[in-house]
């Protein structure tokens, strides 16, 4: 099919260079993905929001926009400003110069503006207070049966484990928080619910995550939060929990959830 | 100050505030949205901008600037009527609604002058789906609304956010600015047909763009797509898809077309290769996901920003304006193009509309 053999030839590998972990494929008329590694993983998540923030100081207003999740990294870019190929030979030298000062041990903090610095920030983890429903009106009960273990066993594995947020997406604020240990892991539900309530913790296979407002939704839900999962003032908007950041829950009684949550909306 | 708008009296269908859209804000979770049918909301923006010119022509970079980008009201099968409380041009693109002021039939694609006190009504269209209702300057629906994260365009799911105003109906006043009272008065000669502009740069006629029947839409092959067979690529290509009544501004949706001769137990895409695409990823506008009943999904412009669907390839954006008119029961088929024959035509598309 020579349609094909053409196509291949459009393709961009990065195979050959050795230092770097992606390989970079042109989507859109106007993005690349960055992909790496299809799996979740902590050490590879860093790297790729650091290139991240990275490649949006250095490449500046050639970028419109950049989306990371687990293994991947969107990058839209104005093609009426740069030509893909030089947009490309841009991000592999931000890459290959990561790499290099990454094996050099380079210390990134000493330059203030570089967004590298930042890691140390997502350090310390947001803690968000959950009332774990037990009077079952979500699905409590049923994940506790599905995975063979007594209610309070669910709360006490979701709550005792470390979460690290790898993506935003779904609906403003909403953040893909990953892993679930491996015993409260279970497929998405067979039919999505329509009604999903504002501040629903929930869990689907490897991922926990918080709704930031009421939506439809296929993920089980376990419990709620009185906390907003975004504030917006001055024309901005702040997820927050955000891409990178760790995140603990922590089980809080009914009565605290309700004083909470009227705190909240005073 | 006195204020300007067009009331909704009347509306049976969908409508929304659209432009371009906000692709700056993905990383946040929102939806990139904006106008459906780039064709025909730029065109909207064109027609308007020669009919009056206030502002200067400027050849600076297309893609960020605020020229042609006036928002719109973006009308879904028509069947809506508004009441002008001011004078103004307007323009109206898209569909074709039969529309009507006061009960007197005028021209799509063309610009038009409201009175205080003028009436205009949309029809059903007879085909396709999406009609613009332009101005200059743009709508908004509310009063000095500032656009959110660098748009005004409306997203269904985001509506609940409440950074949008709120979702058109019976009652919503659409304001313009004082900039739209016309500057002479008008007489039919004064019209200006988008075919018809003397401009530097060519036009494209309606006609010539939209496809009259079935759509073969030029796909960018992804990853994924180059490590099927052969044999397995050309069943794809070969396949021909029927759009699904569930299809919407947020995906299309597919089905294969039954045919006498085709085997429903080959599968396109092995469990092998599947597996490997499974984890949730930055998704893009035209991508075309491949569940695993193999009906395609085209990722349209209200689009999430995850999905956790195998990709085939990207549908060229030129391709995704033309299939946003398409109807459910419309037919399409897939064919290959590369990522620089693509870009070639989208710059060309702009160029003509800016």
């Amino acid at each position: 099919m020579s349609n094909n053999r053409e196509s291949i030839n459009a393709k961009v590998s990065n195979s050959t260079q050795g230092c770097v972990n992606f390989t970079l494929d042109l989507v859109a008329e106007n993005a690349l993905l960055l992909s790496w590694q299809a799996k979740i993983s902590l050490t590879q998540h860093n790297e790729i929001i650091a290139l991240q923030a990275m490649i949006t100081q250095q490449l500046g207003e050639l970028i419109i926009e950049t989306v990371a999740s687990y293994h991947c990294l969107m990058v839209y870019y104005c093609p009426q400003l740069s030509s893909s190929l030089q947009v490309i030979d841009k991000i592999n030298r931000v890459a290959k110069n990561a790499s290099h000062k990454h094996s050099n041990g380079y210390h990134q903090d000493n330059n203030p503006n570089n967004k590298l610095t930042h890691q140390a920030d997502h350090g310390h983890h947001i803690k968000i207070p959950v009332y774990y429903d037990r009077e079952q009106q979500w699905d409590l009960a049923d994940v506790a049966k599905r995975c063979n273990m007594s209610i309070d066993e669910v709360i006490k594995q979701h709550s005792a484990h470390t979460y690290h947020g790898y993506a935003l997406g779904f609906t403003p604020g909403f953040c893909y928080l990953a892993s679930l240990p491996k015993s409260l892991q279970l497929p998405r539900k067979s039919s999505p619910r329509i009604k999903v309530p504002k501040g629903a913790v929930a869990i689907a296979e490897q991922q926990s995550a918080i709704y930031p407002i009421e939506s439809p939704g296929g993920w089980h839900i376990i419990g709620q939060t009185p906390l907003a999962m975004y504030e917006s003032h001055n024309g901005q908007f702040n997820a927050s929990i955000q891409v990178g950041q760790n995140v603990q829950f922590y089980a809080i009684s009914k009565a605290e959830f309700l004083a909470l949550q009227q705190g909240v909306a005073e | 100050m006195k204020q300007n708008f067009l009331e909704i009296i009347t509306m049976n269908g969908q409508a929304s505030i659209q432009d371009l859209g906000r692709l700056n804000a993905q990383h946040l979770g929102f939806s990139a949205s904006g106008a459906a049918d780039e064709f025909a909301f730029l065109s909207g923006n064109k027609i308007i901008t020669k009919e009056i010119s206030i502002k200067p022509q400027h050849h600076i970079a297309k893609i960020n600037n605020k020229l042609g980008n006036d928002a719109a009201i973006e009308i879904t099968l028509g069947q809506i009527s508004f009441k002008a409380n001011a004078a103004c041009n307007i323009a109206i693109t898209g569909a074709d609604c039969q529309a009507k002021i006061n009960n007197m039939t005028i021209n799509n694609w063309q610009c038009h002058q409201l009175h205080a006190g003028d009436i205009i009504d949309f029809a059903m269209p007879k085909t396709q789906l999406h009609s613009y209702l332009t101005i200059l300057g743009g709508f908004t629906c509310q009063t000095a609304q500032q656009p959110w994260l660098g748009s005004l365009a409306q997203t269904v799911n985001e509506m609940a956010l409440g950074f949008t105003g709120e979702a058109l109906r019976v009652g919503s006043k659409l304001y313009f600015s004082t900039q739209n009272q016309p500057v002479a008065e008008a007489t039919p000669a004064q019209t200006t047909q988008l075919a018809s502009l003397k401009a530097n740069r060519p036009t494209t006629a309606p006609a010539l763009f939209y496809p009259q029947q079935k759509l073969t839409l030029r796909v960018m092959p992804s990853r994924l797509f180059l490590q099927m067979s052969s044999a397995q690529q050309q069943q794809f290509l070969a396949t021909e898809y029927i759009i699904s009544p569930d299809s919407n501004r947020m995906g299309y949706r597919l089905h294969v077309k039954p045919t006498k001769t085709s085997s429903p137990d080959k599968k396109i895409l092995t469990q092998q290769l599947r597996s490997q695409y499974l984890l949730s990823m930055p998704v893009t506008y035209g991508m075309v996901q491949f569940p695993d009943n193999e009906q395609p999904i085209i990722l349209m412009k209200e689009r999430q920003t995850m999905g956790g669907y195998p990709v085939l390839g990207t549908v060229m954006q030129t391709d995704l304006f033309r299939l946003s008119q398409m109807r459910p029961g419309g037919e399409v088929a897939f064919s290959l193009i590369t990522h620089p024959q693509a870009q070639q035509q989208l710059q060309a598309f702009y160029q003509k509309l800016y």
